[in-house]
Order: structure tokens, then sequence, then C-alpha cells
């Protein structure tokens, strides 16, 4: 396919790495437009008229109530149809980064794709305050999540900063076992040695079991806290300027994800 | 009716709300008897059915997987104690609109909606004992929150709307003027018998509104009148300070787009576009509210860039605080003013807040402590943006223009705000003017500058003014000056009933612009501002009138020659003189003796309040949404290396780039304002160059935050201007913003008067080429060479820290030879710029050692250094002296180094090392070697104990 794949990214009140999430798109060779969710409630703009759905981070309606709640609870009443029916073909996208991830969780999207059924949780942080840091990921390599095959180096870890004050996930046993067991974590907050960690900072929120992403079980779906739109470029990761020339050269760490996502779109 | 619902978590544990205030009242309280508390969310909704409440309780209020809710009672049980804390009737809650929201999104139409806290305490405790607890821990701040005793009938204002007054001034005598301006107009006996001489001269008597437009429109903080009074120094004659400062700034436009005439400074950026700066201040607010204060000042600020020329995009902004230090005595604390810890902690959750959700990084600042600052803190908010520069000019209202109201409604918040802020702070400041504070919706905020931007791309936008001090009578009243507007007040979108008009003219409620739009673009303007559910209701015209005519409905309840009100005010005459001192000859500390004793002080030095780190303040702030920073505020092998300025990549395909720094020292002021000033001007551009931006290329913000003007104090003031210019001068760039406050001064009960330290803030800002060009502080390599570029100064060392911890302020402060810095600015940039220089931090509080130190922080790496070449200099002078406009520069070898740096002044001071130690010595005498982690400690311990 020749055509640049669309991705639309989701704006509302408060939303506010619409920009940033759009370029990483356009970096990546989407072809993308920044929607407000007011024009899809004028029928201007249609879900299905995109390939890519983003929910970028900011604070959709000031997080009043909950984060991401006031947008969660308008995509499923009044575009649950619609959302239904995007989320439902094969040949779609969808990822939530920080504030998106959150609507998608209320959303009930994630983790099992049930829309309007909310099985787990992202509250506040343990440091009781919002947290701006680097954090180390590990992306799982047993995960459902269907473009991340492939794309990061043998050693499966990325550096991508955290923004949020609720971001620690959460969900009763039952979910969590049976999260682990579909393989739905894509990502973790690691130590230095890539272990999974508990440890505040590293574990920037106190998320069980260092749970820093998960997808749905059709692997098409991807929420995660930290934000890898802040590193598609070199001169976003503060220590660029310690890396040696050969590692100045790699491609920064947050890219591969949109491009796979491009990609993807692409091959199906 | 109202249904009431109850939400808290199912987990004791995670209710971090509780536990964390359990915590506090532990640690302050000895009480055994107190065993927990709990924290219950409330909201309540009027006109729903049960039902409904039910459905939102469940589909909106509470999740099951955490948490549980209640319909109509109680939620948990057992507490002996219940105390609920509201908004004030009244105040707006920013919750209340997005619960109606997802209400009609899920079906439901409440007629009025609120939420609040309860918290329950449990254990044996008296009733009394948990409120002085509540009041002493300040869990509610009584200007805008209250404890709930009787659960509201309803959630309905009502009002009545005021009815307008007249005034009877033209019989009033001295007294009566006096006593009419006191506390309300903040005008001096000679200005209220201007006022009163022309309504005598229009025959009639004036309205509370008009009375109230003239005196916000003649406050200092709107009509700067001390800067622009004729003024006599030392018995000599001198211009204006806003005239001496604009006569040189323009001696060196080459950069600037637009200055002194607009909301900000607008310099030259690439593509045809521009970056625009302002700083500000908002130490009155956040004086008596520090949260709404901190909120507001960086809302306010937001919105002067905003309101730059036809409407620019925030893209950064700054934080700088100065509070008595936090472990102050209170007993110490003067009468009505709040705790420093408490002060710091709520102006960090204010700006943290209001930034974050705007999606605005928070790129720089600092935070700087001397218990001075207990009678009033400074917080100074900084915004830069960028604009295409075709709409970067001002713009001006055409005949038959529309004035149309964009973003909030009004309400009584912030009344008074420009002429209270104009005041000197009293111990009855926080009863008498507690309307005076606003309340912030950074959303409201976010929202409308979004459809604002749109609109100005679409060029629909004439002009555009923020709604700040003095609010609509402000902005209409300036944006009209020259043609004459015409406004129906009645016309404005109001919070609740029940405002009187004049409240309505002059309310500073947040987040509101008015725009100029002409007829035939009206629609396309409203239908853009639909989109992002921005309110816009036509107000009035520009009608050519030359007046400004107020009505409310039929009344004209304001009408008055606008050329009275912007030229009325007759130029003040000021004189001041030196304070003739005492000369004091301070003593010299002892030099420390034995290595334990280099390693006590110098562990005390990064511990002082002002040397520390300010990390965990830093993480609070969302330093890189937008995806623009390139240089973030920390870096190095640990992330926690502190950088010297901001470097932001606004349009994020392009390579260019824009640095933002700072730079002051109150202390410095007080001792000697000229040289302090000098100080504050040479660490800003020091911090600027450290990055590795060409200081040609930038341009000055200049900030005064002064005591009242008395004789004293203006003098210092006078100094401190000459210093901006002499700056200016030196380096060839101008200043193209700047504000000014001088109601630095509090006055108690008793008489008793304390000037808080006069504050000079410069801020720089510019572009760069490239951002890859640019450095970071933190030690790159083993076994590189370590170099100090410029000269130490060590005679001045008055107001450093070095002296402050053994308890002496010195006499004479660092001076800096202005003449010899543009040589080392430039040596710095090139070295940079060639990739020669690994790394760089400039000296300033705390010293080289300091800086050193900071630099093995972030590098993880360890240092030897020998200062044999100090010769026979006191070595703690060496290692602690503040010298500005100094700098330490990693490079591979020496011979870079005297490449780089032929013609200027540069030792070689030692080598990085994989060992991670400080080791100085003075040829083979070791004086002290100590671990960086032990040092970390010191260094990092003070800001984590307070958040």
């Amino acid at each position: 396919m020749k055509i640049k794949p669309k991705v639309l990214v989701l704006k509302t009140d408060g939303t506010n790495c619409d920009q940033e999430t759009a370029f990483a798109f356009e970096l990546a060779g989407g072809n993308t437009r920044i929607v407000h969710v007011n024009e899809l409630r004028s029928k201007q703009e249609k879900f299905n008229n995109f390939q890519i759905l983003a929910i970028p981070g900011g604070f959709s309606y000031g997080d009043d109530v909950i984060s991401g709640k006031i947008l969660a609870t308008e995509l499923t009443s009044y575009f649950a149809e619609e959302l239904k029916k995007f989320t439902g073909k094969k040949d779609t996208l969808t990822i939530g980064i920080c504030n998106g991830f959150q609507v998608l969780i209320r959303t009930g999207l994630l983790p099992f794709g049930k829309l309007g059924k909310m099985e787990a949780t992202l509250t506040n942080n343990d440091s009781g305050h919002f947290e701006c840091r680097w954090v180390n990921l590990k992306v799982e390599k047993n995960s459902r999540c269907i473009f991340l095959n492939g794309v990061y180096p043998e050693e499966r870890r990325v550096s991508y900063q955290v923004a949020h004050g609720e971001g620690k996930f959460y969900a009763g046993n039952n979910v969590l076992n049976k999260i682990e067991n579909e393989n739905l974590v894509v990502f973790r907050y690691v130590d230095k040695e890539g272990k999974q960690t508990q440890r505040y900072p590293l574990n920037p929120n106190g998320a069980i079991n260092a749970i820093a992403g998960i997808c749905d079980s059709s692997g098409r779906i991807l929420g995660l806290m930290p934000h890898p739109e802040r590193f598609v470029f070199r001169e976003q990761y503060p220590n660029w300027r310690r890396l040696n020339l050969a590692e100045r050269r790699k491609k920064p760490q947050g890219l591969p994800i949109f491009e796979n996502m491009i990609n993807f779109v692409k091959q199906t | 009716m109202i249904q009431t619902i109850r939400v808290s978590s199912t987990d004791e544990g995670q209710d971090l709300s509780g536990n964390n205030l359990y915590r506090e009242i532990s640690k302050s309280y000895k009480l055994n008897n107190l065993k927990k508390v709990r924290c219950v969310k409330i909201y309540r909704l009027e006109n729903i059915s049960q039902n409904q409440a039910k459905i939102l309780a469940e589909k909106l209020f509470s999740e099951n997987i955490n948490q549980k809710y209640s319909l109509n009672k109680s939620l948990i049980n057992g507490a002996s104690h219940i105390f609920e804390i509201s908004y004030k009737p009244g105040v707006m809650n920013p919750e209340v609109s997005s619960i109606f929201k997802a209400a009609r999104d899920l079906g439901i139409k409440p007629l009025a909606v609120d939420s609040s806290i309860e918290y329950l305490f449990y254990g044996e405790i008296k009733k009394e004992k948990v409120e002085k607890i509540i009041k002493k821990l300040n869990l509610l701040n009584p200007i805008v929150e209250h404890i709930v005793r009787i659960p509201p009938k309803t959630l309905v204002i009502k009002g009545a709307i005021g009815k307008t007054q007249t005034i009877p001034i033209r019989k009033m005598g001295d007294d009566e003027l006096l006593r009419l301006s006191k506390d309300k107009l903040f005008l001096n006996l000679e200005e209220m018998k201007i006022i009163q001489n022309y309504f005598v001269r229009i025959k009639r008597d004036p309205t509370d509104c008009e009375l109230e437009t003239i005196a916000q429109t003649w406050s200092e903080h709107c009509a700067h009148k001390t800067f622009k009074a004729r003024l006599t120094i030392d018995g000599k004659q001198k211009q204006p300070l806003m005239t001496r400062l604009k006569k040189e700034a323009l001696k060196h436009k080459k950069n600037i787009v637009s200055a002194f005439i607009d909301n900000s400074g607008v310099i030259d950026f690439y593509d045809g576009m521009g970056i625009c700066g302002k700083v500000e201040t908002h130490n009155s607010p956040s004086a008596i509210e520090p949260y709404g204060g901190a909120m507001t000042g960086s809302g306010g600020v937001f919105r002067d860039i905003l309101g730059t020329g036809k409407g620019a995009k925030t893209i950064a902004s700054t934080d700088i605080f100065c509070f008595a230090k936090p472990n102050m005595d209170l007993k110490t604390l003067p009468e009505g003013c709040l705790p420093p810890s408490y002060l710091l902690k709520r102006v960090v959750a204010g700006v943290r807040d209001y930034g974050n959700r705007m999606g605005i990084p928070t790129n720089n600042g600092s935070v700087h402590f001397h218990n001075d600052f207990r009678a009033k803190p400074t917080v100074i908010v900084g915004a830069y943006g960028i604009i295409p520069k075709k709409y970067a000019q001002k713009g001006e209202p055409k005949k038959g223009d529309l004035i149309i109201a964009v973003g909030g409604k009004t309400g009584r918040d912030g009344i008074h705000g420009a002429t209270f802020s104009s005041g000197e702070m009293t111990h009855d400041t926080i009863n008498v003017n507690s309307s005076a504070v606003q309340i912030g919706n950074a959303i409201e905020e976010k929202r409308t500058f979004d459809a604002i931007l749109e609109a100005r791309d679409a060029n629909l936008i004439r002009a555009i003014q923020d709604c700040g001090a003095g609010g609509f009578s402000s902005a209409i009243g300036e944006m009209g000056q020259e043609i004459g507007v015409s406004v129906n007040l009645d016309k404005a979108p109001l919070k609740y009933q029940g405002l009187s008009p004049w409240e309505i003219w002059i309310s500073e409620s947040q987040e509101r612009m008015v725009t100029s739009v002409s007829k035939n673009k009206l629609n396309k303007f409203l239908k853009i501002c639909k989109k992002y559910n921005v309110e816009a209701t036509v107000l009035g015209k520009f009608d050519g009138s030359k007046k400004l005519k107020v009505f409310y409905g039929k009344e004209l309840i304001c009408n008055l020659d606008l050329k009275f009100l912007h030229n009325g005010l007759p130029q003040r005459e000021m004189t001041a003189s030196q304070k003739l001192q005492n000369k004091k000859i301070s003593k010299n500390p002892d030099l420390p003796k034995t290595k334990k004793e280099w390693i006590s002080i110098l562990k005390k030095v990064l511990s002082h309040e002002n040397i520390c780190s300010k990390e965990p303040v830093v993480r609070m702030y969302d330093h890189s949404v937008q995806g623009t920073n390139s240089m973030q505020p920390f870096a190095g092998e640990n992330f926690d290396g502190p950088n010297d300025a901001a470097v932001i990549k606004p349009i994020l395909k392009k390579q260019y780039g824009m640095i933002v720094s700072h730079g002051l020292n109150p202390i410095l002021n007080n001792i000697d304002p000229y040289r302090g000033s000098i100080w504050a001007g040479v660490e800003a551009f020091s911090n600027y160059v450290a990055v590795g931006g060409n200081y040609k290329n930038s341009a000055i913000i200049n900030n005064y935050i002064w005591p009242f003007p008395d004789n004293e104090s203006l003098w210092s003031l006078d100094k401190s201007v000459d210093a901006v210019i002499d700056l200016m001068k030196a380096l060839g760039l101008p200043v193209v913003s700047g504000k000014d406050s001088l109601s630095s001064t509090y006055r108690g009960k008793d008489g008793k008067i304390i000037k808080i330290p006069p504050v000079l803030c410069i801020s720089v800002f510019g572009k760069i080429e490239n951002v890859k060009d640019t450095a970071s502080s933190d030690f790159k390599k083993d076994g590189s060479v370590i170099c100090l570029i410029g000269e130490i100064d060590f005679k001045n060392m008055g107001g450093s820290i070095y002296f402050d911890l053994n308890n002496i302020k010195g006499d004479t402060v660092p001076e800096v030879n202005l003449k010899k810095l543009p040589k080392i600015f430039n040596a710095i940039y090139k070295g940079i710029q060639g990739n020669k220089i690994l790394s760089v931090h400039d000296i300033s509080e705390g010293g080289l050692i300091t800086a050193i130190f900071e630099m093995c922080a972030g590098g993880n790496f360890g240092a030897e250094i020998d200062i044999d070449i100090f010769g026979k200099h006191r070595l703690d002078y060496a290692l602690f002296s503040e010298s500005a406009g100094c700098f330490v520069i990693e490079v591979e070898n020496q011979n870079i180094a005297k490449q780089i740096f032929k013609g200027v002044a540069f030792v070689i001071l030692g080598k990085t090392k994989k060992e991670k130690t400080i080791l100085v010595k003075k040829r083979n005498n070791n004086l002290f070697e100590e671990n960086i982690d032990e040092l970390k400690k010191s260094w990092q311990d003070p800001m984590k104990k307070i958040f």
C-alpha cells in the first residue's frame, strides 16, 4: 500500500500531548490529523475514516473525578457503536499514552477489549504526587502486542519519560492473573540490571507487577504510562551528550513504536 | 432535593490522602489516641432521582475495582469526628463543569452539582482539638473554603443584581477623600483631588464603577507611577527609570520585533517567526493564598503570551521563588503571615497543577531562601512563546469592530487585585482583601488558547488583550484607548447572579481574553470557539467616541473621557538619597584547619537551602510536554546533575531552538544594590552561555520586586536600574520586557516595618541555530582536563553562602568586570560550537567547589584539583567565592584549552577521575578528600525531606 495510513489523534479539552504525538506519527510515515472530539460528535469526522486511533497524554477535562474518566464516559456513552466497530476491525490499531492509557482502561477496552466494562485501574502514584522522570523499561518478549515484534534490540530495554500523577496500575488477583497468563503485559519498569522492580523511583508509581503498559488480547490495542513520543529525536533524551558516536547514531527509542504501527497498517 | 454520593477506596492502605494526613498529624503532634484518618469524596447533585444518582455513582464517580460508594448516607462508620471541607458557595469549583458534562453524556441533567472532601478522625480525641489541627495544618484555606456544618439544602446560588451607587465626591474634604481611598482605591490625596476636580469640572458625581475604573487604571500595578516619576537622587536630577531603560534598550534594537508596547517582548527567531517572553510577579496573592496565587500567577503570565500581537503560542515557563527558610522559628513569623514551609509546598503545588494541566513545560527556575522573606514571599513566573512575525505587532481595533469576551465566566473572585497588589502588606491584609484572590481553572485556559490560536491562523483577530489586573475595565479600556468603546455589561456571562455592575467590570476572574473582531468575521470566530467548548460573547463595540461608555441594561454606569483616564494622572516627583551607613567592618571567618573542618564546611554549603538540589521540586513539574525540551533541567548518569538553562526546540521538525535562563540574588542587593544587580544579570548570561548560547542573539527581561519606594528603597532601586543599563551597554543588548512590583514592605499592627529583600530578576532568552550544539554540566569522561575560566574575586565575599554559614553578612559583594565578559562568553560559545567542550557549569552560589561537585554528581565521576595556582590567596575564598561570570569547563586535554581560551583568563585546575571522590590539594599537600555519594547525600536530603 503506497498511501500513507491515516492516524486520528484525538483531542479534547485539556489534551496537551496531541502535537508531539501527531509529530511522532508523521515522522513514522503517517498521515496524521488532530481531531477534536466535537468534530466527531458533529459527524464532521468519523473514526472509520482512519486506521490508527491515538489518544494522547494530557488532562482530558481536567482529569476531574478521576483521570481520564470524563472522556472515557463520553467514549463509552456517546461513541459506543462507532468505537466497537473501529476497534473490531482487523486492520486498525489503537494506542493510548499516559492520559490516553487512563482513558482506555476506563472505557474497558483495556485489558480485555470490553467497552463499558472496567476491569483494572490506574490510580494515584504511591508518592502521592505528579512525577516527571526518565525510567527504564523492559519490553516483554512474549506479549500479545502484534506491532512490537522485532522492534527493539536484543536486550529489549528502553528508556522513556513518565509524567503523571495517577499511573499506578492495579487490578484484583483474578484479573491480574488473567493479564499475566494471557501475556497482555507489554512494558514493565525495571532496574539497571533489567529486573522488574517495585523500588521507587525506578518504579515511579508503585504499579503492581511493575506494569507500565498493557495490550488487549487481540494485540491491537496498546496503553502505556510512559511517553514514547518524547523520544523520537535524539536531543529529547537528556543524556544523549554522554553517548559515544555509534550510540548517537542509533534510532531514538520511542520512534519504533510509531513506525511499527504505521508498517503494520500498511501491510494489512 | 439533593442526592449525596460518597466515594472512598475499599482498601484502607490505598487511602493515600487519609494516610498522609494521619502521618503528618502524628509527625507534628503527639496524639496517641488518634488511631487513623480516612478520606471520603462527596458529590452532591440537585434535582435528579435516586436511581439516576445510582447510575452516576457506579458509572462516573466510583470504580468497584478499588473503590466503594454510598448514596445519601455515611460510607465508613466508627469515626469519632467528621469534618467536611468544601469550597465556599460562590467560589468556583473547577470540577463542576466536567461533572455536568459527563452526567449529560449519560443522559442525566442535574440542576446543580458540587463536590467536597470529608475527613474522618478515629480514636478518643476532642472535636475542638481536631478542628485546631485542621486549621494548624492548613487543611482548608479559609479564604476560599469552609467547614460544612450543615449540609446545604440547595446548591443554586441566588442573588439580586447590586445597584450602581453615586459617590458624592465633589463635596468631600481631605479626610473623607482619604477614607474613600483607603482599603479600596489605594490612591494618594493628590490623586484623589485630581479625580475630584475632574468631576467638579464635568458637574456631576461619579458612579462606583467610574471610581473603580480610575483607581485601577491609576494603580501602581497598572500605571507604574514610580518608574515614570521625575527623580532627584542624592540631590541630582535624573530622568525617570522607565525613560532611561527604554532609551538604552532602543540603542540595541537589531533583534527586536516588538518591545515595551505589548504584553511581552518579541525578538527575531527563524523562518519568519518571533519568540517572546514575559516575566511577572504574583507576590501579594501568593502570600495569602499560595496555591491559588501561584496558579493564577502562572495563568496570568501565560495569557500575557497569548495576548501578544494577535496571539502567540506559549511554549515554556519558568518559576523563581524566594521564601523564608522552611525551618524558621515560627515565633518570628509576623502576624497575618503564613509559615514558609506551607507557602513553599503550596506555591509549588499551584505551579505544578496549572502548568502541567496547560501542557506548558516548566523548564527553568530556582528557589531561594532567606528569613527576611517571612513577611511576604517573592513569586516570579515567566512565560515564553512563539509567533509568526506577521502576527507579532500589537493589533489596533477599528471603528465598528466588536468587543468579544472569550473564555471563563465572571465572578466575584479577584476583585481589587490591581489596587491590592500595589499596597503594602499589613497584619490585616489577609482579612480585608480576601476577595482579591482568584481561583484558577487551567483547563478553561487551555481550551481558550487552543481556540484563539486557531482563530489567529484563520486571520480572524484584529486585536487581543488578556483580562489581568483590572479585568474588563483594564483590557477593554486599553484596547479602546485611542478610539472609544461602548460596552453592554449585562451581556457578560456570570458565574452566579448577584454581582454589582462595577464588580463585573473590574473583577479579575481568570481565564478571560478580550478580542477585537470585525463584524464580517464574527461567525467564523464564534464557530471556532464552539468547537473548543469555549464561550465567546459580544460585549459591545469600538465606537469611535473616544469615550469609555459602559451600560448595564439601559443605565449608563460609566462615561469617562479616555484622555483623562489614561493621561490625567500627573507625573510624580520623587526624591531619594543614600542612607548613611555606619562603616562596620565585618570580621573574617577562620580558615578551616583540618581535613575534617574542610569537609564539614563543604557539606554545610551543599546542604544550605540555597545550594541543595531542588530536584524533588522539578520532578513535580512536567518539563517535557510538547516534546520540545532539548536540555532537561537534570541530566547525567543518574539524571541528577543540574543544568544551567533550558533549551527548547519549539518547532519539532526544525533543528533551531530557544534558550531561556535567569539570575538573581536578593541578599547581595541588601549590601550593594548596584553590584548585586550586576551579579544577577551576569549570572543570567553565564547560565545562558554555559549551555551553548551566543549572547549576541538574546534579549533581556528585567523584574524589580522592591520594597515600597521610600527615600532609601528608591535610592537602591535607582542603582539597580543603573546596573541594568550598564549591562545593556556592556553587552550591546536590549531589555525588551519587564515589570516592577514595589510593594515588598510589611507594616505590622504595632507599626513595625519589615522590608523584604529587594529582588532584581534578570531573565535572558534568545535563539540558537542548532540545539545539538549545546553542552550539559555533567562530567563526561575519565581523565579529562578541568579548567577555570574567568577571574575569581578573592576580596568580596559579602552575601556568600560561606559567610552566611559563618554568621557574617560582609560589607562588599563580588565585582564583575563587564568589559571582559564578551570575550569570555564568545570563547565558550565557540568552544561548544566546535564540539571542543565536553561539559560546562557556571560558578554561582556556593562557589567553584560547588560547581565542580555538581559536575561530578551528574557525571558520576570524581575530580582531583590543585589550587596552588591561587597562590597566596585564602583557599577557602578560592573555593567558595561566588564570582559571577566564571566557568568550570571540561576538555579532553590542555592543548584544546589553550587553543580555545587564548586571550581569556583561564587556569587548569586538575582532572576528572573514575574514583568517585573530590580531592583538593595544594601541590603535594592534600587539603581534603571526600566521597561524592556522601556529599550527594548532604546536597539531596534537605528538599527530599520537605517534598
